[in-house]
């Protein structure tokens, strides 16, 4: 103690010698080592334009403990000033529990604004009308398959044109093949995944395919919800995707740089980040010639339609409590310039929500993401509400029952309602 | 049982031969989980599963300490770990011995609260204890900018605040292995006759000649293994570190691992497990070293 | 001077307590008030995100009606019970009183055996929990299945397939090394002249364990079950690491049980009157333990 003691008033003098009048600073809570690099050169940015010291505060890279953390020191009143939400269903709860600082005029009256995609800023608007998150990279999720076993197989790769034929594809992969023919992330492992790199998917093409209602309540009773497990329980229960990895730690490990690179595994849910992360040149174990090997379709309604879905990829937000909430705005628009961007989708593999990122010279090094971007004008998107975060671990415990085989699409529906009642009470749910 | 010089000896040797086979098994299952992060970290292209290294390398500690911040991670644990287990020592030394030579009915209440409210973990408590050392550092904090100004209030703060600052770590590490410690050497000082004291001390000795005649020389035994304990336990808590630091000068090994979580969702399993091997390295060799306190401390302990 | 009018006896009664205020001090701010805001927070609908953290509302006793009409909660104090009783009581204690027995024999290689006994302790929870996944996880690939393919048992998904009994095999390993060191301490205070007299007297090796050295280390072994039966009940890291409490809460402690609650679900005011249970049950157990054993401090 007395250590600590003396090091703080050598310190305190030390200090005092070196900086005699303070600029005023920002702390930006960043995770993820890619993330952080992503981030440099704006960091750098905004220390110049408004003569502030920002401070980039790692946390840890995990989202379950970043939310842990972040969610503590938020409810203490001591959170960062910017920060990124992991998530973006946790968004609606936060703006609930009056975390996040409002930024709808400042957004709007920003010269970025105009070159967002539209899907980018309805995503943006939480259920009260307001804007309170900063849209600038959109995560797009499609089915990635193994062109090159199929076509050796005699498969054909057209675009399923609904689940049933998604399911059929799977089953006639399975059946020439003897690989696992789909995979959708399931159980509570994956964490979010289970809700967002796959059951949002099917759920916008079902017969009921938003979960919010007017009221900003819950429905989770909609036969869709129900069909969507369906598809769950027929790939599980014809062994068409690999069950054990699903069941242990880091899930996607396995199946996703093991069994895709090997052939093992002939198609998949993957976000655009897997054509450099996952199998391609930032890989461990890449896929030789990914672009051409590795093709994608959009994901089918149940009974006609394509969807691509696309969703905030951890949009970043001011905290409510911040020292300078003005200034904290100011600097965390300069994250949705088009180098940030750019630099994350290099980065990161997410793609940017500014169209004019297409002209970059550096996006368009990203060859793998420039069609990806210049189709997420079509994105649909689920409408955000508060509870989505139980949304999404319940559908993570649904999932991981049918994993485990123990129970029916109806009864995964069962488990899901029953978990956001659960948390939520009963009146947040239809 | 324990037949140090038995009679017949071929018996003796049929039963030395089950005592072999028996710790062999034993020493098997408790040195097997080993292997994987000793192997782990020496190969090139290590996974989740155990393997033999195809090739050797030392890149993945050479990372560790040149291009991570891993000197900073393993110093600020054993700055923070070792003045934690230095302030339960002390109290624990202190306070075991007024609970030892106490009469007063206090006493049992006393000790049966402290050992029981264990059972609640620190993830139920985390939550209230943030609020609690937010207040102190708020209180803290505007005391320190009245003084030195704004500036150099961060930098002291750095050291002796209680969020985001070395002592609000090391004196909640402390409480928490404060309990064990005060039964160890409450049940050490048990021990210790009250005669043996009485005859070193004429009476009206103070305090102060009691704990530098009678305290320190007797305890130290017990102290060795109430600080192992504390020390083992502090230096494996991540939970504590994850919540109250954030300061990259700050950062602690447990945080430092969860680095190797890079990237999107890769794992670099070779990075983790040397990383493992270095934050499992400190504890091990403390054992190394306190490992005779511990018959020692426990035998007197339980013979009351 | 009231003071120096106190009886030598009176003053050395004041000091003592001096010396316990700094553990005390620590302990009230730093365990016991948060502990008590705990139970404060347990009568509240608190939370950590949500409309609730923005206004927290008393509820009064609806958490712990909530609570006692929860499967789940039931369901993980019976868990944590099964895991105290398969960990702390009989494996610990059974491996640790063999090891402890028989390294009191000459044996040649008697530190080497000691030494890799201990190792499991130091091991981090954080540590223990990568090193028994890559043991357990992953079919074939699990070192475990690798093993017991030696002897013809067929691979499995141990995590999955027998959740409860490999956290325990697991608690078991990291605790063998606390039970070894508080017997052999008991067992090094049993006199050898005991056991001469008994041999004199004609007593075979299990005649002398079962009258002579249980009853004289029955103290030891009680003191070591009220202890480790209190450390393992708040048992966290490494099962979270190893399972995070499924599958379908096959192994959702009640500290797992508390941490979902408080940081999954984001229920704190429900995550409390949890806590506040469960050290109610600890209570209750620490009872038993002293009154029907007759733990003495």
């Amino acid at each position: 103690m007395r250590k600590a003691l003396l090091a703080g008033l050598w310190a305190a003098g030390l200090s005092m010698a070196v900086t005699a009048a303070h600029a005023e600073t920002i702390r930006i809570a960043n995770h993820g080592q890619a993330g952080i690099d992503a981030m440099k050169s704006t960091v750098a940015e905004i220390e110049k334009k408004y003569g502030v010291t920002v401070e980039v505060v790692e946390y840890p890279a995990p989202d379950k403990d970043y939310v842990t953390k972040l969610l503590t020191e938020l409810a203490a009143g001591n959170g960062p000033d910017i920060f990124s939400v992991p998530s973006a269903s946790y968004v609606a709860d936060m703006v609930a529990a009056g975390y996040l600082a409002p930024i709808g005029k400042e957004l709007k009256a920003w010269d970025g604004y105009n070159q967002l995609y539209d899907v980018a800023k309805e995503l943006a608007v939480s259920p009260d009308g307001e804007t309170y998150v900063l849209p600038s990279m959109l995560g797009i999720n499609q089915i990635y398959f193994r062109r090159d076993v199929m076509d050796k197989a005699g498969i054909s790769t057209e675009q399923p044109k609904t689940w049933a034929d998604l399911i059929d594809r799977a089953k006639e992969i399975r059946a020439k093949t003897g690989q696992y023919g789909l995979l959708f992330p399931a159980g509570v492992a994956w964490g979010g995944g289970a809700f967002e790199e796959g059951f949002q998917h099917l759920l916008v093409g079902s017969k009921t395919p938003q979960l919010a209602t007017a009221d900003g309540k819950l429905n989770l009773t909609g036969e869709g919800i129900k069909d969507v497990f369906g598809v769950y329980k027929e790939l599980i229960d014809n062994d068409l995707m690999p069950i054990q990895p699903l069941l242990g730690p880091e899930p996607w490990v396995i199946p996703k740089y093991e069994m895709f690179p090997a052939g093992k595994l002939v198609a998949t849910t993957c976000g655009s980040w897997c054509y450099i992360f996952d199998w391609g040149r930032e890989s461990k174990n890449p896929i030789p010639n990914v672009e051409k090997v590795v093709g994608t379709w959009t994901i089918p309604g149940q009974t006609s339609g394509q969807y691509v879905l696309a969703g905030l990829a951890a949009p970043w937000a001011v905290n409510s409590k911040a020292a300078n909430v003005e200034l904290a705005k100011k600097a965390l628009l300069e994250i949705g310039s088009v180098p940030t961007e750019v630099s994350y989708a290099a980065l990161i593999g997410n793609i940017p929500a500014r169209k004019d990122a297409a002209a970059d010279p550096d996006f368009q090094k990203l060859t793998e993401l420039v069609p990806i971007h210049a189709a997420a004008e079509n994105g649909v998107y689920l409408k955000q509400a508060a509870g989505f975060s139980a949304v999404s671990e319940g559908v993570a415990r649904a999932t991981e029952a049918l994993l485990r085989k123990e129970t029916d699409a109806a009864g995964a529906q069962k488990i899901l309602v029953d978990y956001v009642k659960e948390v939520l009470g009963d009146d947040a749910v239809q | 049982m324990a037949p140090h010089h038995a009679h017949n000896p071929s018996k003796r040797r049929g039963a030395d031969l089950s005592a072999y086979a028996t710790l062999s098994v034993i020493s098997i299952f408790c040195a097997i989980p080993f292997f994987w992060v000793l192997l782990a970290s020496i190969d090139g292209n290590a996974s989740l599963f155990l393997q033999w290294p195809r090739e050797l390398t030392i890149d993945n500690y050479v990372r560790i300490f040149m291009q991570e911040d891993g000197t900073r991670w393993v110093l600020n644990s054993l700055f923070v770990v070792g003045t934690a287990t230095l302030i339960v020592m002390v109290l624990a030394g202190l306070g075991g011995y007024a609970l030892s030579r106490t009469r007063a009915w206090w006493k049992r209440p006393f000790l049966y609260t402290i050992l029981l409210i264990r059972v609640l973990p620190t993830t139920a408590l985390i939550v209230p204890l943030y609020k609690v050392l937010l207040t102190a550092n708020n209180w803290l904090g505007g005391v320190l900018r009245a003084i030195f100004g704004n500036g150099p209030a961060r930098e002291i703060l750095k050291y002796v605040g209680f969020i985001d600052g070395y002592l609000g770590l090391i004196l909640v590490l402390a409480t928490m292995q404060l309990p064990l410690a005060l039964w160890i050497m409450k049940t050490f000082f048990d021990t210790v006759p009250r005669d043996y004291e009485e005859a070193a001390l004429m009476d009206g000795a103070t305090m102060l000649q009691r704990i530098r005649r009678v305290l320190i020389p007797l305890a130290l035994p017990g102290l060795g293994a109430a600080g192992l304990f504390a020390f083992i336990s502090a230096w494996g808590d991540f939970l504590l570190p994850l919540i109250l630091l954030s300061s990259p000068d700050l950062q602690t090994l447990p945080l430092g691992l969860f680095r190797a979580f890079l990237r999107v969702n890769t794992i670099d399993y070779g990075f983790l497990a040397a990383l493992a091997f270095v934050y499992l390295l400190p504890a091990v060799i403390a054992f190394g070293f306190a490992r005779r306190f511990l018959v020692q401390t426990f035998s007197g302990g339980v013979k009351g | 001077m009231p003071w120096i009018q106190l009886s030598y006896e009176r003053r050395v009664a004041w000091q003592l307590r001096l010396i316990l205020l700094p553990s005390v001090l620590l302990l009230l701010a730093f365990v016991i008030y948060p502990a008590v805001y705990s139970i404060y927070l347990s009568l509240t609908n608190e939370a950590l995100t949500g409309a609730a953290a923005l206004k927290p509302r008393f509820v009064g006793t609806r958490n712990y009606a909530r609570l006692f009409s929860d499967a789940k909660f039931w369901n993980s104090l019976l868990v944590t019970l099964i895991f105290v009783i398969g960990s702390a009581v009989i494996g610990q204690f059974v491996l640790g009183l063999v090891s402890a027995v028989l390294l009191r024999r000459p044996l040649r290689w008697k530190p080497i055996f000691n030494s890799i006994i201990l190792l499991p302790n130091a091991v981090p929870e954080v540590v223990a929990g990568f090193m028994w996944i890559s043991m357990l996880a992953g079919g074939e690939r699990a070192t475990l299945s690798r093993i017991v393919a030696f002897f013809g048992i067929p691979a499995a998904d141990w995590l999955q397939t027998f959740p409860l009994t490999m956290i325990i095999i697991v608690n078991t390993w990291r605790g063998i090394a606390t039970a070894m060191i508080l017997l052999t301490a008991g067992l090094s205070a049993i006199s050898e002249e005991i056991y001469e007299a008994a041999r004199m007297d004609g007593a075979t090796p299990r005649q002398m364990f079962t009258r002579i050295t249980l009853p004289l280390i029955a103290p030891t072994i009680f003191l070591y079950m009220l202890v480790s039966t209190v450390s393992t009940i708040a048992i966290f890291g490494f099962v979270y690491a190893l399972t995070r409490g499924g599958p379908g809460g096959a192994t959702e402690l009640i500290s797992i049980y508390i941490y979902n609650q408080s940081f999954t679900a984001f229920q704190l005011g429900y995550g409390s009157a949890v806590a506040v249970v469960a050290l109610a049950f600890s209570l209750l157990i620490g009872v038993v333990y002293v009154r029907a054993l007759k733990v003495e401090v």
